[in-house]
């Protein structure tokens, strides 16, 4: 290399760049590293669990079982033990239930592996996916109709209320099977007086006149998203406290769309036992028993299959629940112990003041999905009790069935009661075995892309090869360390493969750069020369090559599902590191290594 | 840029010959790549149509038809039973979701074998496969427009036109290879046509760019001269590009698996087609369509030394 003082600063970067590009590979690169070390399976015992032995029992324990067992920790009363083998989780987590005195405040989680130092730093794995971690995935789908039929129901009611403390004769108030509701009248002083009590009580209603004194309403639109996205959010919480239940600390609750949401429970190899809380949408009312063939009834089914008159409306819906434990009771049988808020207590508490020796039927409804996909609702009836005294806000209603069903109900009730069915429209089951494959097969073919590459690269261009090459390798770790950083980014088997190819088209950016620089050299400038003049003029073409391929990641990342959002992430994070490393970063090792390089005839 | 002597004058006529020769074979292959689609159409994988996939390993002792005939008791339709791979390995696809479909697959195999272990099962209802299809297209269109908004945008429209050209050939012929296998269509093959559509276009583009740049270079220069000078220039850039992106799908289709079997392919057949069609219709079209330099005058010329 000749040293030479060229009359302007050529290839010349300030020191602050330098200083820029280093610290930014070390933080990227730390933040990497935990990923390297990996995860360990654990299961956690908090102190609410009581441990009956000492870890160091514990440990002989489960090695006697067959468990291998890493390490356990115990910190402020929490005990964590991490396995050294992922795939016995959940046998673990069976061999630990006999040792606490609360099995459900196990949880099962994972550890990191990566040193300690690292871990104080702030610096965490990145999250894998479902189809790398193993584990079950479930999409539900919120069906808000019989919501707003809900909402027409009341509605009609309250107006007919209306007609009739107000005298209003003649007027008949139909709810139309197309979802609206007509109103004839026999004036315009009727129509006007129910038009200012519709506007009065029910602002979120639209009004239009029918024919010459008819009218009709129907909720407005805006009303109709706002009751679409208060039910969707009332049956994410209620996913969520069910899916806490489970004990999974790295589940996932999310709405997916406009009535959807979607949960991904990870490590949970069973599916079934998770189904059964979450696809269960169960619902309690509580009805005044009525005789056979009385006005205002209507008929349900006991579990004999015998008919129960009940009054048309329950006297309180499950959603007034705030707690609900099984216990046995007086004479030994399982019942539920139901806690009422307060508008719930007030109401049981006035209606059973005035119905105290008559009988009430609790019933209990779950909804399900048919082979049509019609949403089926089942209800029947599990107790009819006689009222003995005015109830409160607290009371117990027996009939579940054994203690197990009455926990089981207890468990439904206790997550809330479903105000919307909700059925499950998509169930995703990866078996460990299948993600650990699935890891090792994707690695590997990144692996080995990038070894060919590099070896390619080092070859093909020689002295600039191994500049190509250091960018690859930074641009390697940008990605991991974004990826570990940028919160809610999973890496997925479809991501690994975006890498995968990240990895070819990454050296693009070098190769353009490198043409031109060969044809600038061709044209007879120096090597000093010739890089300025290449970098500078392959500019646009890499941003007008990369910005293509932009818009289809980000494209994919918009309308895209899980796995395909992973791919959309690394391809659109290894697209802009790649412009990173390769302008910035290769430039600034060409510069300094290069830079001053006045000769010509320089082949590359 | 210097003098064009004789030597490179001849070299670009034949390469001349050989884009017009290629464009005349890509124009075919479209062609026939759609015809190809409509008779044969499309193997819709589970995430267009819904329904239930299991995969599951038992004892290798076991047969296809075993299994097949005992699916078959428990549910009212037709199930088909694929090998995966490794002996022992089945994939048990049921084209509609009912209950004997969604049971436990343990219980229904327990009359053959008790050791079964299931490696990854999904169930999709019919509704939502609908909506992932109609995603997808969305997706697809989408994809597209940003494309063409973007494209239209950054160059002449004769230019850009030949970039279009060819993407679309490029994602016809990666469709047709699939309605032709009758390969599973899925989602991830879907990601794999929209990648293709990028870098597709990545290929076109630096051609195109180079196209532009000797047209300003160079106003006097016949059309077909300039379109062969700038795929000269860029061919080697462009094999190299190629060839690591080739290697590395290559790596992800003998290392990556089944899950990414699909994927690999597709991307291998895209890249080495998107290469062609840069060379061969991305060129020639504007050509066709006779870009000129005055098409490009009102840019600023700041280059030429």
């Amino acid at each position: 290399m000749r040293q030479q003082n060229s009359p302007t600063l050529l290839n010349h970067y300030s020191a602050w760049k330098y200083v820029l590009l280093i610290v930014t590979v070390m933080v990227m690169l730390f933040s990497a590293l935990p990923t390297f070390f990996g995860e360990d399976a654990a299961v956690q015992i908090s102190p609410e669990a009581q441990l009956k032995v000492n870890p160091l029992e514990l440990h002989q324990l489960l090695i006697s079982n067959g468990i291998s067992v890493k390490r356990i920790d115990q910190s402020q009363g929490d005990t964590l033990v991490v396995l050294g083998d992922n795939s016995q989780q959940s046998q673990l987590k069976t061999l630990l239930t006999s040792q606490v005195n609360d099995p459900s405040k196990l949880t099962l989680t994972l550890a990191p592996a990566a040193p300690n130092w690292l871990l104080y730093l702030g610096f965490s794995p990145i999250k894998l996916g479902l189809d790398l971690r193993g584990g079950v995935q479930f999409l539900l789908d919120v069906e808000i109709e019989p919501v707003y039929k809900l909402h027409y129901s009341t509605f009609v009611d309250s107006v007919r209320q209306f007609v009739r403390t107000s005298d209003l004769y003649g007027v008949a108030v139909q709810y139309q099977v197309d979802g609206s509701v007509n109103i004839t009248t026999k004036d315009l002083q009727q129509r006007a007086a129910i038009r200012d009590f519709v506007s009065q009580q029910y602002p979120n209603w639209q009004m239009s006149n029918s024919g010459e004194r008819g009218l009709s309403l129907d909720i407005s639109d805006a009303e109709k998203i706002n009751i679409r996205n208060l039910t969707v959010t009332q049956n994410l919480q209620i996913m969520r406290s069910r899916i806490e239940q489970l004990g999974i600390t790295e589940a996932v609750v999310q709405r997916q769309g406009e009535h959807r949401i979607r949960i991904e429970l990870p490590g949970v190899q069973d599916p079934a036992a998770a189904k059964s809380v979450i696809g269960a949408t169960a619902s309690l009312a509580f009805y005044q028993v009525k005789q056979a063939g009385s006005v205002n009834a209507k008929t349900l089914k006991d579990e004999q299959g015998e008919p129960v008159y009940v009054a048309r409306r329950p006297v309180l819906g499950g959603e007034h629940i705030v707690d609900a434990r099984a216990s046995l009771g007086e004479m030994g049988l399982p019942e539920v112990v139901i806690h009422l808020d307060r508008d719930g207590g007030r109401m049981m508490s006035d209606f059973s003041r005035d119905n105290i020796g008559k009988p009430m039927a609790t019933s209990y409804s779950e909804y399900s999905r048919d082979d049509n996909g019609q949403i089926r609702q089942t209800t029947e009836v599990i107790s009819v009790a006689t009222i003995q005294a005015q109830l409160g806000d607290r009371f117990s209603i027996t009939g579940a069935g054994d203690y197990d069903e009455a926990q089981q109900l207890a468990l439904l009730l206790r997550a809330g009661s479903m105000t919307a069915p909700v059925t499950i429209v998509e169930e995703r089951t990866i078996g460990p075995s299948l993600g650990e494959e699935n890891i090792t097969n994707g690695f590997s073919a990144l692996a080995l892309g990038m070894g060919v590459t590099l070896l390619f690269m080092g070859l093909w261009y020689r002295r600039l090869g191994w500049i190509a090459n250091v960018a690859l390798m930074a641009n390697m770790i940008l990605i991991f360390g974004l990826m570990a950083l940028i919160p809610g980014a999973v890496l997925t088997l479809p991501g690994i493969a975006g890498l995968v190819l990240t990895v070819g088209m990454a050296v693009d950016t070098n190769v353009l750069i490198f043409e031109r620089i060969k044809d600038k050299l061709k044209e007879g400038r120096s090597f000093a020369h010739a890089i300025d003049r290449g970098f500078d003029s392959a500019f646009s073409t890499i941003v007008d090559a990369n910005f293509t391929t932009m818009i289809t990641a980000v494209v994919l990342y918009a309308i895209g599902n899980g796995p395909i959002q992973g791919f959309a992430l690394t391809l659109g994070l290894g697209l802009l590191t790649s412009m990173f490393t390769g302008i910035f970063a290769s430039r600034a090792l060409v510069n300094w290594v290069y830079g001053r390089d006045f000769s010509r005839n320089v082949k590359v | 840029m210097n003098i064009i002597n004789r030597q490179n004058l001849k070299s670009l006529s034949t390469l001349t010959k050989a884009r017009y020769l290629s464009s005349l074979a890509s124009l075919l292959i479209m062609l026939s790549s759609i015809a190809i689609i409509l008779v044969n159409g499309f193997n819709w994988g589970l995430d267009f149509t819904g329904g239930v996939v299991t995969e599951v390993k038992i004892d290798p002792k076991i047969k296809s038809e075993q299994i097949s005939q005992l699916l078959g008791q428990g549910s009212a339709q037709e199930v088909s039973v694929i090998s995966a791979g490794e002996p022992g390995r089945w994939v048990l696809r049921y084209a509609k979701v009912d209950n004997a479909a969604t049971g436990d697959i343990k219980t229904v195999l327990a009359p053959l074998t008790n050791d079964v272990e299931v490696l990854n099962s999904s169930i999709v209802g019919p509704q939502i496969g609908q909506e992932l299809a109609e995603q997808g297209g969305l997706a697809l269109l989408a994809a597209m427009l940003c494309i063409l908004a973007y494209l239209s945008f950054r160059f002449e429209w004769r230019l850009a036109s030949g970039a279009l050209l060819a993407l679309f050939h490029d994602v016809i012929f990666v469709l047709a290879f699939f309605s032709l296998t009758q390969m599973e269509f899925n989602l991830t093959i879907l990601a794999a046509v929209l990648a293709i559509l990028g870098y597709s276009l990545n290929d076109s583009i630096v051609i195109a760019d180079r196209v532009r740049e000797v047209l300003i270079a160079k106003p006097k220069m016949a059309t077909d001269e300039i379109c062969s000078s700038a795929v000269k220039a860029t061919f080697s850039r462009t094999m190299v590009t190629s060839g690591t992106t080739l290697f590395t799908v290559g790596a992800l289709w003998i290392m990556g698996g089944a899950p990414l079997q699909g994927f690999s392919i597709a991307m291998f057949l895209g890249i080495m087609i998107g290469t062609l069609s840069s060379i061969s219709v991305g060129t020639c079209l504007p050509e066709l369509l006779k870009v000129k330099a005055e098409h490009y005058e009102v840019t600023p010329i700041s280059d030429t030394p």
